[in-house]
């Protein structure tokens, strides 16, 4: 049903998988970004009505990824929330109790702003500023144009909070906008892993390697 | 009306003396509005702007009070809500209220007169609600907040007229439908107390469109009255002027020539008092208001821009000053079309295609407004085809020709929004609400499953799961559905109403004062420093603070000038036919030409010469290839809108023919297949493409596969509560609500496609585009009439326009322009 295409970063292999994550196989390691459980919970809250039915699929999608590649760990970018606590987060501690032998890594974005015991009671070990792998580094916001004085040249960067998307333009004026992984230089962009999340469309510049995803399969650029 | 019946009629006397102590007398449409208003009857009154419309209703209801109280009218306080007068445009109520007043002070009653509209004070409605003036002047936004309060029927139990303004300016829009249900809630609360009874008269006021009968139907149907028209006898003579260029471009595109023929305007200009230049598009008339001022100096100081996106304030004041004849020349959109009549006007000019013959019409109306005066309008091309319009524009004045403003049916964005502001106000009892709900022309054909399908929707969410939800907004006690939640009711109310506009900001100078509202869109793509022009000012963008722009003036010539992706204008149905009709003239070269179609003979030539000007009956269709890819162009003279949804239906049709995609670019008169490969369209399979079979059920899926639903759903969801849109100047965003309409799409089409909102999205691209019937007309009519396919070797003059159209979005208008140059050149022309 969907083929990931392996992406090599200092010896170690990434796998892009279709469906908006990454799979980091010398640490059995699932990365991924800005799920933003509960989202539609939110808005329900405050009278708007959207379909409940999104966030739902969000985190089955997020569970059959584990299973897929058999995973053990989960390292999620920031914005593993969306706001305050409500009834849907639930969902995910019912589930988070029925397998607690996953590993679970948040480095908090500006979206996680529940009370650090329900991390705790959720089995989640939540990273302030920023988590370390060997050379890799996991952030929330990273701006790639702007290199930090802390991380050294030869590490490579991890992020998610753009939501970023590409524009993929054929002959005949024809265009489509597809949620990307955005690769330039020693950094990584990470998709949205939730389909209920608006997006942002970046310019690859020379050099740059974008995987888009159009649902079921992945087009890679250049 | 007979002399006893006169004697009869206190009321009657007393206004008609007030006239003569005036030096006027009244008009028979207006006496004849007066007697159906004393007998309690209702009804529309059809007369032009300027002529009396606002006296035959409103001293009708003074007439109808001093009858009623014949013994206490001038002592009478405090008498409540007598009079409740909707109008589309706030800055209308000023000026009404103003003629009210000296009625008031004339015949010597105690009245109030109140407005009410977004610009009221709080202390202002605070008062109201304590106690109602006798006449309030309202917007229909307005009117829903105000059936949002609690305790609200009883400001209606003294109303006695209720009357809406400028009605055929309603009709057609949502907010149309937000009056009939404000009008089905005022009757059904008033049946409540009079047992089951109403004697309030409802009387439309309205230009003459070509569906009166139909506007006063959907106007009276929540009250079950037939009710009467009253028409003027008054008929203006309107004689139309078109401005030509000099030489002829044969291949034309829109945006640039208007500006050239600016020199042969300014000897209009100079020669009248004060002239009003109509533009289609806020930002062409910023360039305008420059060129004006570049090509005449002397127009500095009385020369004004009048646009949608200008402040509030600096527009009272150019409206002021237009009534008093300070203003020489006032360059505007749409934003003048309604209102007050503007006395000084001499002269009106209007730039570029006004679409419609109803539109033309009132806006030639602007000038002369002596009862006998001939109407004279100039009209001025922006690119050559359009001086065709005007030949067509000539025919249909003289035949009568009018439009139609076809009343919007099942808005089910609207219901929820309503059902939303009576849980706000006292609840709503469901079966009640139904029924008066049902009353309406736009909901005739609603279901009660229907209506329980909206009230499940705003009291459940709609789908869910029951132990991980906590959907929250209408809550049902006892036998009524309230909303109890405060922010949720406070949010709500900042919410109400139906025009929909992109996120806005304000913009106002680093020293104070507001200019006006600006895309955000547009700024985001500035840098601090670079300079802009709103409402005549050049501006330096200085930064954005709290969702306001600060700007300070600049003396730089070069400024870029704003997009506002206001809607477009579509070319009506009997504005098309008669545009067809004119190719008739031009294929036969007969010597009945009229100095347009003269004029435009070069072009003519040329686009005989390269492929084929169609007749009335035939259908023209170009097949060319240049390096963009290959092209199909195809010329139905149906209007934009018609043409985008053929573009789809035809685009969906060849692929199942092979497997092939295309983009589309439109404009009134064609529209453009553009694809990679070849497009297999010949005369083996024309007939068959066009052909009506299977038509509603091609019409689903190709609509399906395409982006219209998408752009509906933006209004839709705004109106409907799903998306909240900032307000221009708010301070704070509802923080972790933000989501957009296209977002919202998506996760509906996903995961709820049987949503309310996604229907009506789809309904509503099928009712106004895909419009089934004249697709259905125009198919026919194809198949009636020769199809001619053409292979030229390069652009012709017919497509040039759309294939110029379709490259705007990619370039700067600077690069535009060198790109078309290039391109005329090597094209010939």
């Amino acid at each position: 049903m969907f083929n990931p295409i392996p992406h090599i970063i200092n010896g170690n292999t990434f796998w892009i998988s279709p469906e908006r994550c990454i799979y980091w196989e010398e640490q059995n390691a699932l990365i991924l970004a800005d799920i933003h459980l509960g989202k539609a919970g939110h808005f329900r809250n405050a009278g708007v009505a959207v379909p409940q039915r999104s966030g739902v699929a969000d985190l089955q999608r997020l569970i059959a990824q584990l299973f897929f590649f058999k995973a053990n760990r989960v390292i999620i970018v920031g914005d593993f929330t969306h706001s305050v606590y409500n009834k849907e987060l639930s969902l995910f501690r019912k589930w988070r109790s029925d397998f607690p032998l996953f590993q679970f890594d948040l480095v908090k974005g500006n979206h996680d702003i529940l009370k650090d015991i329900w991390y705790r009671e959720t089995q989640i070990t939540v990273h302030n500023k920023e988590l370390r792998i060997e050379n890799f580094c996991f952030r929330h916001e990273y701006a790639a144009d702007v290199p930090l004085q802390d991380i050294a040249a030869d590490v490579f960067v991890f992020s998610g909070h753009v939501h970023p998307a590409v524009r993929i333009s054929g002959r005949g004026k024809q265009a489509l906008h597809l949620p990307c992984f955005y690769f330039s230089g020693q950094h990584c962009i990470l998709p949205a892993f939730s389909k209920f999340t608006g997006s942002y469309i970046v310019v690859p510049k020379k050099g740059d390697i974008v995987y888009a995803m159009t649902g079921t399969e992945i087009i890679k650029k250049p | 009306m007979s002399v006893a019946e006169m004697m009869n009629s206190k009321g009657l006397k007393e206004v008609l003396n007030w006239l003569q102590s005036t030096d006027r007398t009244a008009f028979d449409f207006q006496i004849e509005t007066w007697q159906y208003i004393r007998k309690g009857e209702s009804g529309l009154v059809n007369a032009p702007t300027g002529c009396g419309k606002t006296f035959s209703v409103f001293l009708g209801a003074i007439i109808r009070f001093i009858d009623k109280h014949p013994e206490n009218f001038k002592s009478a306080k405090n008498s409540g809500l007598q009079v409740l007068w909707i109008t589309p445009l706030r800055a209308l109520a000023n000026d009404i209220a103003r003629a009210m007043e000296a009625v008031i002070e004339g015949v010597g009653l105690q009245w109030k007169i109140g407005i009410r509209n977004g610009d009221t004070s709080i202390a202002e409605r605070k008062n109201q609600k304590f106690q109602m003036p006798e006449v309030l002047i309202i917007t229909p936004e307005s009117l829903h907040l105000l059936l949002a309060q609690k305790g609200n029927t009883h400001f209606f139990s003294e109303l006695s007229v209720l009357v809406v303004d400028e009605w055929h300016e309603l009709l057609g829009s949502k907010r149309g439908v937000q009056v009939e249900l404000a009008i089905s809630r005022i009757f059904g609360s008033r049946k409540e107390i009079d047992n089951d009874t109403c004697n309030i008269c409802i009387w439309g006021l309205s230009a003459t469109i070509g569906n009166l009968n139909e506007a006063k139907t959907v106007l009276l149907s929540p009250t079950g009255f037939i009710g009467k028209i009253v028409k003027t006898n008054m008929e203006k003579q309107t004689e139309i002027v078109s401005v030509f260029p000099d030489e002829i471009e044969k291949l034309p595109w829109s945006g640039h020539l208007g500006l050239k023929l600016i020199s042969k305007i300014i000897p209009i200009i100079q020669r009248s008092k004060t002239t009003l230049i109509f533009i289609n598009t806020r930002g062409m008339a910023e360039v305008w208001y420059q060129a004006l001022l570049n090509n005449c100096p002397d127009l500095a100081g009385v020369i004004a821009l009048h646009h949608g996106s200008i402040d509030r304030e600096l527009r009272n004041w150019i409206e002021e000053n237009l009534s008093s004849g300070n203003l020489k020349v006032v360059v505007c959109t749409a934003s003048l079309d309604l209102g007050v009549d503007f006395r000084p006007v001499e002269t009106v000019i209007q730039v570029g295609s006004p679409k419609g013959v109803a539109r033309f019409l009132q806006r030639a109306g602007r000038s002369g407004h002596q009862p006998d005066a001939v109407s004279r309008i100039y009209f001025l091309p922006t690119h050559s085809l359009e001086l065709l319009e005007a030949a067509a524009l000539k025919a249909a004045v003289v035949a009568h020709v009018m439009e139609s403003r076809e009343p919007r049916l099942m808005c089910f964005d609207v219901l929820i929004q309503y059902l939303n502001t009576l849980a706000v106000g006292d609840g709503f009892h469901p079966d009640l609400i139904f029924n008066e709900v049902k009353a309406t022309f736009c909901f005739s054909e609603l279901t009660r499953q229907e209506f329980d399908e909206v009230v499940y929707f705003i009291s459940q969410g709609g789908k869910a799961f029951r132990e991980y939800d906590e959907f929250k907004k209408v809550e049902k006690e006892g036998e009524l559905y309230k909303i109890n939640n405060r922010n949720i009711a406070m949010r709500h109310r900042l919410h109400i109403g139906t025009i929909v506009s992109d996120s806005m900001l304000k913009v106002k100078f680093v020293t104070g004062g507001y200019v006006g509202v600006i895309e955000e869109y547009f700024i985001s793509r500035l840098e601090p420093g670079d300079v802009f022009s709103l409402a005549g000012f050049h501006l330096e963008y200085v930064m954005i603070k709290e969702m306001t722009v600060l700007v300070r003036k600049s003396s730089i010539k070069k400024a870029k000038v704003p997009s506002w992706n206001g809607g477009r204008m579509p070319l009506s149905a009997n504005l098309g036919k008669k545009l067809r009709q004119q190719m008739n003239f031009v294929s036969e070269t007969k010597s009945n030409y009229i100095d347009e179609l003269k004029i435009l003979q070069p072009l003519f030539v040329m686009q005989q010469e390269l492929s084929h000007v169609p007749k009335e009956n035939e259908l023209l269709i170009e097949h060319i290839e240049t390096k963009d890819g290959f092209h199909l162009f195809v010329y139905p003279f149906e209007g934009r809108l018609v043409h985008e949804a053929m573009a789809a239906i035809l685009a969906y049709r060849i692929s199942r023919i092979c497997p092939i995609t295309f983009s589309f670019a439109m404009n009134d008169y064609g529209f453009e297949l553009l694809s990679d490969q070849p497009i297999p369209v010949d005369d083996t399979n024309i007939y068959q493409l066009f052909s009506i079979h299977n038509l509603l059920s091609d019409i689903q899926s190709s609509i399906n596969s395409s982006e219209m639903a998408r752009r509906k759903f933006r209004d839709i969801s705004v109106i409907g509560g799903l998306v909240f849109q900032g307000m221009p100047g708010e301070k704070k965003k509802a923080r972790h609500l933000q989501a957009s309409a296209s977002l919202l799409f998506n996760v509906l089409s996903e995961y709820d496609s049987s949503h309310l909102l996604l229907k009506q999205a789809y309904n509503e691209v099928l009712e106004q585009q895909m419009e089934e019937q004249r697709l259905r007309e125009m198919l026919e009519r194809v198949q009636q009439s020769k199809i001619i396919i053409s292979h030229p070797k390069q652009l012709t003059p017919f497509c040039f326009p759309i294939k110029v159209d379709s490259m705007r979005e990619d370039l700067s208008s600077e690069k535009l322009e060198d790109r078309v140059r290039k391109m005329q050149i090597e094209l010939g022309a």
